[in-house]
């Protein structure tokens, strides 16, 4: 013995009308798909910022606020860091890096040789292919990412020498392949110290390391130290420098990318839409007789709301199927062979998509149960008659 | 008003349109129907039958009066009256329209008010003739299997009233009559009101009703009539 009622279970229509319900859940799970496939790539920036940001978790570089090198009383200024474990003398240059949109730049940091193995110990890379440069040559161990992205390998030579829009100053020759969570590549202090690279602007910077659980008092320290004239002492080029800087980067990304889904959305949303209303259209009769025979139209709402409800559940699962099978095959053969990272289960574009054929059932269930209201059954049962 | 008296009709009244479109279907109407009572209802095509079947079935909103159904009035939006007519009248449409997705059991069941019902249509699908289609859907089935299925589903919730609209107009004789005998069986715990223009199906009525301008007269003399079976009367009589 059933239930009664039971008959007009959302269930029971849609596995027993495929050719009606499929369309629809076709249409908004390649919708659900797309969003995820061309949103989510986008969230490399951020993923991207997160491996370049990656190595100031474990230290903070530092240069003289107003002064050409670090001197001694800048040196007692760094010296008095309580926070200090040690602090090691540096330069930096930028190594160009291809993006999903135009390019970031990865850091390549110079420190003299004795430093190179604590360095990469301490970002938590390892070299895995080469060797670390030498001291007093052209040498350069670069991240695997970075290697990748610019089709490199050990033996070849980048910098504005040998390529004049390269933007890193100089000749390097790879010489190392280094990889890890930290996109940071390794050259030689006193190569970078050459009067080449001085004429090209590169500071002098001071690498601190800070003592173990205390890299926040270290950079609060750093970032308030005054010089013998009571000036700020240091730029601190931290974490949360670097935070700030890339936030305002890309501040408008959303924005672009919302007015893009929600252009994608409106126009699914309308697909629909119309797509429940020629499926409505068809089941007037069915409708009719429904609420001739008692069946409210509050029921009968709530009946259509479970059945959009159930084919935005289906499109979901499907586009979300198709939309990680897609990226995992794209992450795969494309972006990963040009360094491309992606943040893959990214909440934002989750969160798009999945709203997508929610918005689209509720849509759907409004409008018809705005019809349903309208709806006069004898009118539609007395023209069949006739 | 005696207390069995199923169906009331007080001053029901009818218009459609506006201006000079203005059609007045129905007319200040008067009518009760007992139980056990088996109406008929003629009238030229376009006199309203159909209309007025609705409006006694709740499903029309009266321009005025009121429907009572076992002595209570019956609300006037079709929504607020929806559970007094799934439990209390059953419905026999001209066309047999039926869920095309739901066989022919789960349309009978669609509107069913209990748990019984499940049972009570294995009995009922004996009585109308279905039983081998209980589980075929309304694609597979002939016209006369169809009014049979509808038949099914207006008899489920073993109603009070059965208003039936033409419920042989698409079939053979035999099978026009085989669905009038269900509902005349029916019709002898219910009240039963059936509109057609075959006079033939309206053989064992106690009285048949003639809709003209609105108003309900005894009707004219009838073939069925001559058969001994309707006694013809005035809408009040009972």
């Amino acid at each position: 013995m059933t239930a009664p009622g039971r008959e007009l279970g959302a269930l029971r229509f849609l596995l027993r009308n495929p050719r009606r319900v499929l369309p629809a859940v076709v249409v908004q799970a390649l919708v659900t798909a797309l969003v995820l496939a061309v949103v989510t790539p986008l969230t490399g920036f951020g993923a991207t910022v997160e491996a370049n940001l990656r190595p100031l978790t474990v230290y903070t570089a530092v240069t003289p606020m107003r002064r050409a090198d670090f001197d001694d009383d800048l040196a007692r200024v760094l010296d008095g860091n309580p926070a200090l474990e040690r602090r090691v003398e540096a330069k930096a240059l930028w190594m160009r890096t291809p993006m999903v949109v135009g390019e970031s730049f990865t850091m390549l940091v110079a420190l003299r040789a004795a430093e190179h193995a604590d360095f990469l110990a301490r970002v938590g890379n390892r070299l895995v292919a080469g060797v670390l440069p030498a001291p007093g040559t052209d040498g350069a161990a670069v991240h695997a990412d970075v290697a990748r992205a610019r089709g490199m390998k050990v033996g070849d030579a980048f910098g504005r020498l040998v390529d004049l829009e390269d933007p890193t100053p100089g000749r390097f020759t790879v010489t190392g392949i280094v990889d890890g969570p930290s996109r940071v590549g390794l050259i030689d202090f006193d190569y970078a110290a050459l009067p080449t690279f001085v004429l090209s602007r590169i500071e002098s910077f001071q690498v601190v390391y800070a003592r173990p659980g205390r890299k926040a008092e270290s950079d609060a320290y750093l970032n308030g130290a005054k010089d013998a004239e009571g000036r700020l002492a240091f730029r601190v080029w931290d974490e949360a420098f670097w935070r700030k800087r890339t936030a305002k980067l890309l501040e408008n990304l959303p924005t672009i990318l919302n007015a893009v889904v929600g252009s994608i959305s409106v126009i699914v949303a309308l697909v629909v839409v119309l797509l429940t209303l020629i499926a409505f259209q068809a089941r007037s009769d069915e409708f009719a007789l429904l609420l001739a025979v008692g069946i409210t139209r509050r029921r009968l709402a709530g009946k259509v709301l479970v059945e959009n409800l159930l084919c935005a559940g289906a499109a979901l699962a499907l586009g979300l199927g198709l939309g990680y099978g897609f990226l995992a095959w794209w992450d795969v053969a494309v972006l990963r062979p040009k360094a491309i990272l992606i943040d893959f289960f990214a909440p934002y574009p989750l969160a798009l998509a999945s709203a997508l054929p929610l918005v689209a059932a509720v849509a759907s269930a409004a409008i018809l149960t705005l019809r349903l209201r309208r709806m006069d059954p004898v009118a539609i049962l007395q023209r069949r008659n006739a | 008003m005696s207390a069995d008296v199923v169906l009331a009709a007080r001053g029901l009244a009818l218009v459609y349109g506006e201006g000079p479109r203005r059609v007045r279907a129905v007319a200040g109407l008067e009518l009760e129907v007992r139980r056990g009572e088996f109406v008929g209802l003629v009238g030229p095509s376009g006199s309203g039958k159909s209309s007025l079947l609705f409006l006694l079935a709740g499903l029309r909103r009266p321009t005025a009066g009121h429907v009572e159904l076992l002595g209570r009035p019956l609300a006037v939006a079709p929504d607020a009256n929806a559970d007094a007519r799934r439990r209390h009248v059953g419905f026999v449409f001209q066309e047999p329209f039926l869920v095309p997705y739901l066989s022919v059991r789960e349309n009978a069941l669609v509107a069913a008010v209990d748990a019984a019902a499940g049972p009570r249509v294995e009995a009922l699908a004996e009585r109308v003739g279905v039983t081998a289609l209980l589980d075929e859907r309304p694609h597979r089935l002939s016209g006369g299997e169809r009014q049979r299925a509808g038949l099914l589903r207006a008899l489920v919730n073993d109603p009070d009233l059965i208003l039936a609209d033409e419920p042989t107009a698409f079939l053979d004789h035999p099978t026009g009559h085989a669905v009038m005998d269900v509902l005349r069986a029916q019709g002898r715990r219910s009240a039963l009101v059936v509109v057609t223009h075959d006079p033939e199906m309206l053989a064992g009525a106690d009285r048949v009703l003639h809709l003209r301008d609105g108003a309900l007269e005894a009707a004219p003399a009838l073939d069925v009539a001559r058969r001994g079976g309707p006694r013809v009367s005035g809408p009040g009589s009972g």
